[in-house]
């Protein structure tokens, strides 16, 4: 970034991460680009002007450029991150990038998170189960202000996969929901509409796949770019799925 | 996985969701009783700085009353629990643990690099809790090895009449067992202990009490605190069992008669 003080432009050092699984040939390697840096650049800009002057075959993901739509996710000196809200000025010239990892790899740092979170979605269910036949001519179930708050915050999420990415859990374990499908599930457990109780919910919530399987690294709360309170959902679940178990015997 | 609930798959599911919130209870409560049982061990052991007198007066006051003995065999039991439970948490294969610490490695120094035009509201704050609990796996497997030998040699020493006088633990025996050499495996375990006690009971806020407890902040810092009050006690209780330091509080006992 230049400024009065220093007014050359830094030259940045990207060495990024290339495989392409389609072509046999390639192997995984890590390949180097410089670029001048300019004025509030952002990696997305930074991707793109290295894919326009230095090598069209670079894979990445981008579509809003506005942080909303979840696409750029990536590991940038070894933490996952938005590239289209990470500013370039926030880095140091060397910059590292790598695909999101608990993902399958589409291609260099292109990632497929929509098989993941399909399947989370599939798993948790999460859509509203009405407790009753929708009537069309019924006026609308009324809802607090702060149970509406709560559930707006979870539905904040972007799904862009960086809780995922960060837990080392998630990491090793397939199986397990990680920040963005714990904070799901508790998002659908508040909500009053939902007609499943706590029973219900709690093979998905306890157990291993579940808010059990976490071992609390907190990672995922410090990568969010939404900023997501997850620890605080945690602690919910936690406490609630207790509350079903003691119920239950 | 399907929330319907009754088929057999379900019902298996179901078990065995229980079963392992149980285990998770189990390795948390006991987890929870250890770190607050060294606390009050440290200051026990402390009563050491006071002399000889007062550390002997302690041992055969808890003795006496029968605290001392239930307390070794208690605290032994629930450390295996602990190993055995806790341990469920930890990915088998090397490959995967490889994968966990370069994670961890990656997220603790993202952010620490310098550099000359950062904002103040940079987003990159190095996170450390990861590599915490790597570090609380490395710890837990030291004091595993080291923790069950003072436990077995104390069990012996409390029990059986086979160091000192008889049977319990007398000031003379311990010195000369610290000053002989366990002072190196203890002060590794008293820094893995504290160590270990203090970033689970942080982690265990956080698990159950995020949003209800003070903020993770507060949290961390209460947690560093007490870490280097009770580790700068226990390094001083170390080296006057070594003997290498006189009792800083023996004035205290000063005028008591025998």
């Amino acid at each position: 970034m230049t400024d009065k003080n220093n007014p050359r432009p830094r030259r940045l050092r990207f060495e990024i991460f290339r495989y392409n699984p389609e072509d046999p040939e390639s192997k995984p390697h890590i390949e180097t680009f410089e670029i001048d840096e300019r004025p509030y650049m952002t990696l997305y800009m930074a991707l793109s002007e290295i894919r326009e002057t230095l090598d069209a075959s670079l894979q990445f993901d981008f579509a809003c450029r506005s942080a909303i739509c979840g696409s750029c996710g990536m590991l940038v000196n070894g933490r996952p991150a938005l590239g289209c809200r990470t500013l370039t000025a926030d880095l140091p010239e060397e910059i590292r990038l790598h695909p999101l990892p608990a993902f399958k790899l589409i291609g260099d740092l292109s990632v497929d998170t929509g098989i993941w979170f399909r399947e989370m979605a599939e798993r948790t269910e999460a859509w509203i189960h009405e407790q009753l036949p929708f009537d069309p001519d019924a006026e609308e179930q009324r809802m607090s202000d702060d149970i509406a708050a709560a559930i707006y915050e979870g539905d904040r999420c972007i799904e862009c996969g960086c809780c995922v990415a960060s837990c080392g859990v998630a990491n090793v374990n397939p199986e397990f929901l990680a920040g963005a499908g714990l904070n799901r599930i508790a998002r659908f457990m508040m909500d009053p509409r939902d007609g499943r109780t706590d029973a219900d919910w709690f093979e998905v919530v306890a157990g291993d796949q579940g808010v059990f399987g976490c071992v609390g690294m907190m990672a995922c709360a410090d990568v969010c770019p939404k900023e997501l309170p997850l620890l605080d959902v945690y602690a919910y679940l936690r406490r609630r799925t207790l509350g079903t178990k003691i119920a239950s015997g | 996985m399907k929330t319907t609930t009754g088929s057999l798959k379900g019902a298996d599911s179901i078990s065995k969701a229980r079963r392992q919130v149980i285990y998770e209870l189990i390795s948390g409560c006991t987890g929870l009783v250890l770190a607050l049982f060294m606390w009050g061990h440290v200051i026990l052991v402390g009563s050491i700085l006071t002399g000889e007198r007062g550390f002997d007066w302690l041992a055969t006051l808890l003795e006496d009353y029968y605290v001392a003995q239930p307390t070794v065999a208690a605290i032994f039991a629930i450390f295996i629990v602990h190993a055995v439970f806790a341990s469920r948490k930890i990915p088998a294969q090397l490959r995967e643990r490889r994968q966990m610490i370069e994670l961890a490695k990656g997220l603790k120094q993202s952010g620490r690099e310098k550099v000359p035009s950062r904002r103040d509201n940079s987003p990159f704050v190095p996170h450390l809790e990861s590599m915490l609990w790597i570090w609380q796996v490395r710890t837990g497997m030291v004091i595993l090895v080291i923790g069950s030998f003072h436990l077995i040699l104390l069990g012996i020493d409390v029990f059986t009449p086979l160091f000192g006088p008889g049977p319990g633990i007398d000031s003379a025996t311990s010195m000369g067992r610290v000053a002989a050499g366990l002072w190196l495996p203890y002060s590794i375990l008293l820094l893995c202990v504290e160590f270990h006690a203090g970033v689970g009971l942080y982690r265990l806020a956080i698990k159950w009490g995020s949003g209800v407890l003070p903020s993770r902040h507060i949290l961390h810092r209460i947690e560093q605190l007490i870490f280097w009050v009770v580790l700068g006690l226990g390094t001083l209780t170390l080296l006057v069992l070594a003997g290498w330091m006189s009792p800083p509080l023996e004035f205290l006992l000063s005028g008591v008669s025998p």
